[in-house]
């Protein structure tokens, strides 16, 4: 236990990101911890009510679908940032931008190649064929370079031993960026001396960055100054303002379906001065919504005829159709083989241990001990659907069983990961909260990892589950510059 | 700018400009009352619901003109969108729509006068200090107006926002004036001092008027100053002109020919009017004539702007 005269500390189970088994400072948390302990419970208190203030002001803010309590939550962001030290981050992110680079092969290689990953056998045909991410629709339309998915989040954890493993890909339509950039304009104006205490990797390029990997993939017809617009669902989405807050920042509209229209195989913006030509779309619109002509029927939300402007190479779309596919769980216990496959090297990220439930004998074996295991909906995202084995009721995990049994393509078992955790003000005193991290990786022309990500908290103590959609918090994350410790 | 973003900028400047204007009318008239004694309160009041048109809504809710009531219709309903707090929740519901759009120091303005106003406790401040309330309210809307003036680029997000504003003032000033209009050559009309100084103060022109005419109210010299002055920022003409500007320095250049000739036209027979024909023809039926003139330029300010209709070939960008 760490203790001081204001500060006290107790680690709970699995790895600690910021003291040793034996509750010592880990090197790079002993400036924080020192500082920490300088603030009094009023001091703490009256800075907790300033980053309130701070996030109340701007309007950063959270919806939660079915949640009578109101449109929107205030984001809530806690005082200790996470801190990461540049030589572990250095093989994170080289872990990173392999997975996403081998992820984006395997996408052309489906939708624009010969398959040539499912004909040598390394993916089951059946299970990108079967995948409700994948879209026939998409076969044969070329992305520049190879960006089918533009931005990538990666779910990762880190298990009892420390070792950062991959929990999920997220590459539909990710969404936190805007929240990693907000934590730390915040933190830095409410813990200014702490921050003074570290060198920080910045991560307010993110915008300039986005940008050149958006107009990286515009027609090549266009020229030098490409017109990006920003395509959200509109302002009842949940991530409604991380939508503005990237338009804002790159400089684009942030347009509705019905602001967009397609003629002759081209997508124009109804402005005040007429239609204008738009070159690339980074959409926040689920591929199931986007062109309601080829899709969705009922969707409000997409543009008609769109499908034809991307066959026509008149437009770039960031992400592309289809990406869901390789983010399907079903296809994840694969992803370390298609990244041999195609870079021949091995995952630098381990995946998560997964059971098939697909394969009989894995079914077998993960029925067995359901209790045990964490149990996933494979096309599900935000948590929505996942069963905890060790919490769940006998009741819940029969549900569970006979659903497996019914359609075991629609599930995946995977070992339960003792999350790291990380110290976390709770009502005024430092508390273990488990953890996790999406850290963000941009590809185009080459591809782009943020240093450190959006760190989730599980704000209930012994809890698992980190999603903002189910009562998560957040952490501001610090990714060292220079050598450890410097 | 997309047709969509430059209709919400435009109505979020109407809204702000409405709860400020509301804020002010009704704060004029709660101080007119109690100096004048307070015996005239329902034809005051009646006069304020007259002014914002809002009448029949009004009685579609409350059965008589009390201040409690005529407070409680135009400070805190919400069920209707010209109350001070659905204004300016509309205008920041509008904002939330186009933030890319806004600085974020005018975003943070308006952010947290919306927040401001619905903070606990406002219902009883605006029951117990009543001024307090109204003042707050004013002064907030001019710390969104200073922020949009002093943190944002001169360019059509700008532009419609203060097209909004403008347009709004320009008809809430027509519309006031229009109410009070009928006693300006009546027998009464120099007992009525009273109210055109509350008139003058409404729209914080009682300074300015008394360093052009003195101290001596009079009710055409009133009717002049709020219509003509070219000075004066919440004269009609004055709003006018700005308009005017304002559509000419959109990008793409100058208003369709039918806005641009509406425009002038009523901006021209303010221009040549003279205060004595016009009391002699009848300042009310002058009035109306002006406000709907500005109604018809709102109008077409919609349809030329914001019409998602099929737009003229000319108008397509091409690729280069």
């Amino acid at each position: 236990m760490l203790t001081s005269d204001r500060l006290s500390y107790e680690r709970a189970l699995g790895f600690d990101e910021a003291v040793d088994a034996q509750c010592r400072p880990r090197p790079h948390y002993a400036a924080l911890f020192e500082e920490m302990a300088r603030l009094s419970a009023a001091e703490l208190a009256s800075r907790e009510r300033l980053r309130d203030a701070i996030f109340q002001r701007l309007g950063i803010t959270f919806a939660v679908y079915g949640d009578a309590g109101g449109l929107e939550r205030t984001w809530p962001m806690d005082l200790v940032p996470r801190i990461i030290p540049a030589g572990e981050w250095a093989i994170v992110e080289r872990g990173l931008a392999q997975r996403v680079k081998a992820l984006n092969l395997f996408l052309d290689d489906l939708y624009t190649g010969e398959a040539a990953a499912l004909r040598d056998g390394i993916v089951p045909r059946r299970l990108v064929l079967s995948s409700e991410g994948f879209v026939r629709a998409a076969v044969g339309i070329r992305v520049p370079h190879g960006a089918r998915c533009l931005v990538a989040g990666i779910d990762l954890v880190r298990d009892a031993d420390g070792t950062y493993r991959v929990l999920e890909d997220n590459l539909r339509v990710p969404s936190g960026i805007s929240y990693v950039l907000e934590n730390r304009a915040a933190l830095t104006r409410v813990m200014p001396a702490l921050s003074a205490l570290h060198r920080i990797r910045p991560v307010h390029h993110y915008a300039a960055s986005l940008l050149a990997s958006l107009q990286s993939i515009a027609p090549r017809a266009v020229g030098s100054n490409p017109r990006v617009v920003v395509l959200t669902p509109g302002i009842f989405n949940s991530a409604y303002f991380e939508h503005a807050f990237l338009a804002r920042q790159l400089g684009a509209e942030l347009v509705e379906g019905r602001d967009l229209l397609v003629e002759n195989h081209t997508v124009y913006a109804r402005t005040t001065q007429g239609l204008e030509r738009v070159d690339v779309i980074y959409r926040r619109v689920d591929d199931a919504f986007i062109d309601p002509a080829v899709f969705r029927p009922d969707s409000m939300l997409g543009v008609p005829g769109l499908m034809g402007a991307l066959r026509a190479g008149n437009v770039g779309l960031a992400n592309s159709l289809g990406c869901g596919v390789a983010d399907d769980k079903a296809i994840y216990p694969y992803v370390p083989a298609l990244i041999r496959y195609y870079l021949g090297e091995d995952a630098i990220l381990p995946n998560v241990d997964t059971y098939l439930l697909w394969e009989d004998d894995q079914r077998e074996a993960a029925l067995a001990r359901l209790d045990q295991l964490v149990i996933k909906p494979v096309a599900a995202s935000g948590g929505y659907g996942i069963v905890i084995g060790p919490q769940a009721t006998d009741e819940q995990l029969e549900i569970c069983r006979k659903e497996i049994e019914c359609d075991p393509r629609a599930w995946i078992a995977q070992e339960l990961v003792q999350l790291s955790s990380h110290p976390t003000f709770v009502d005024g005193r430092l508390e273990p909260r488990h953890i996790d991290l999406r850290p963000f990786v941009l590809a185009g022309e080459r591809i782009t990892v943020i240093p450190g990500g959006l760190t989730r908290v599980a704000l209930r103590r012994g809890s698992f589950v980190v999603n903002s959609s189910q009562g998560g918090g957040s952490k501001d994350t610090w990714v060292l510059a220079g050598p450890e410790g410097g | 700018m997309l047709s969509r973003h430059a209709e919400d900028l435009f109505w979020a400047g109407r809204y702000l400009e409405r709860a400020e204007d509301t804020a002010r009318l009704l704060d004029v008239t709660y101080h007119g009352l109690l100096e004048g004694g307070g015996s005239d309160a329902p034809m005051a009041l009646q006069e304020v619901l007259d002014a914002l048109h809002l009448s029949s809504a009004f009685r579609s809710r409350h059965r008589k003109v009390t201040a409690a009531a005529v407070e409680q219709f135009l400070v805190l309903d919400e069920s209707h969108s010209s109350s001070i707090v659905a204004a300016i929740s509309r205008a920041r519901e509008n904002g939330r729509n186009v933030r890319e759009h806004l600085s974020t120091e005018l975003w943070e303005a308006l952010n947290t006068t919306y927040l401001d106003l619905r903070a606990e406790g406002r219902a009883e401040e605006l029951a117990a200090h009543p001024h307090e309330f109204y003042r707050r309210v004013r002064s907030r809307c001019q710390l969104v107006a200073g922020a949009a003036s002093e943190t944002m680029a001169r360019r059509d997000a700008w532009r419609f926002l203060l097209l909004g504003r403008l347009v709004e003032r320009a008809e809430m000033t027509c519309r006031l004036l229009r109410v009070r209009a009928p006693r300006a050559n009546g027998d009464d009309a120099h007992d009525d001092i009273h109210y055109w100084l509350v008139m003058l103060n409404a729209v914080s022109a009682l300074e300015s008027y008394a360093r052009r005419f003195g101290a001596e109210i009079t009710p055409a010299r009133v009717l002049e100053f709020l219509v003509l002055a070219p000075d004066f920022p919440r004269s009609v003409l004055f709003c006018l002109r700005g308009i005017e500007t304002q559509l000419g320095g959109l990008e793409g250049g100058v208003a369709a020919p039918a806005l641009r000739r509406a425009l002038s036209r009523i901006r021209a027979e303010l221009e040549y009017q003279d205060v004595a024909e016009l009391l002699d023809r009848g300042a009310v039926a002058a009035l109306e004539r002006t406000r709907r003139g500005i109604a018809e330029i709102s109008e077409r300010i919609e349809s030329c702007y914001f019409a998602n209709g099929p737009i003229p070939e000319r108008h397509v960008y091409e690729a280069v």
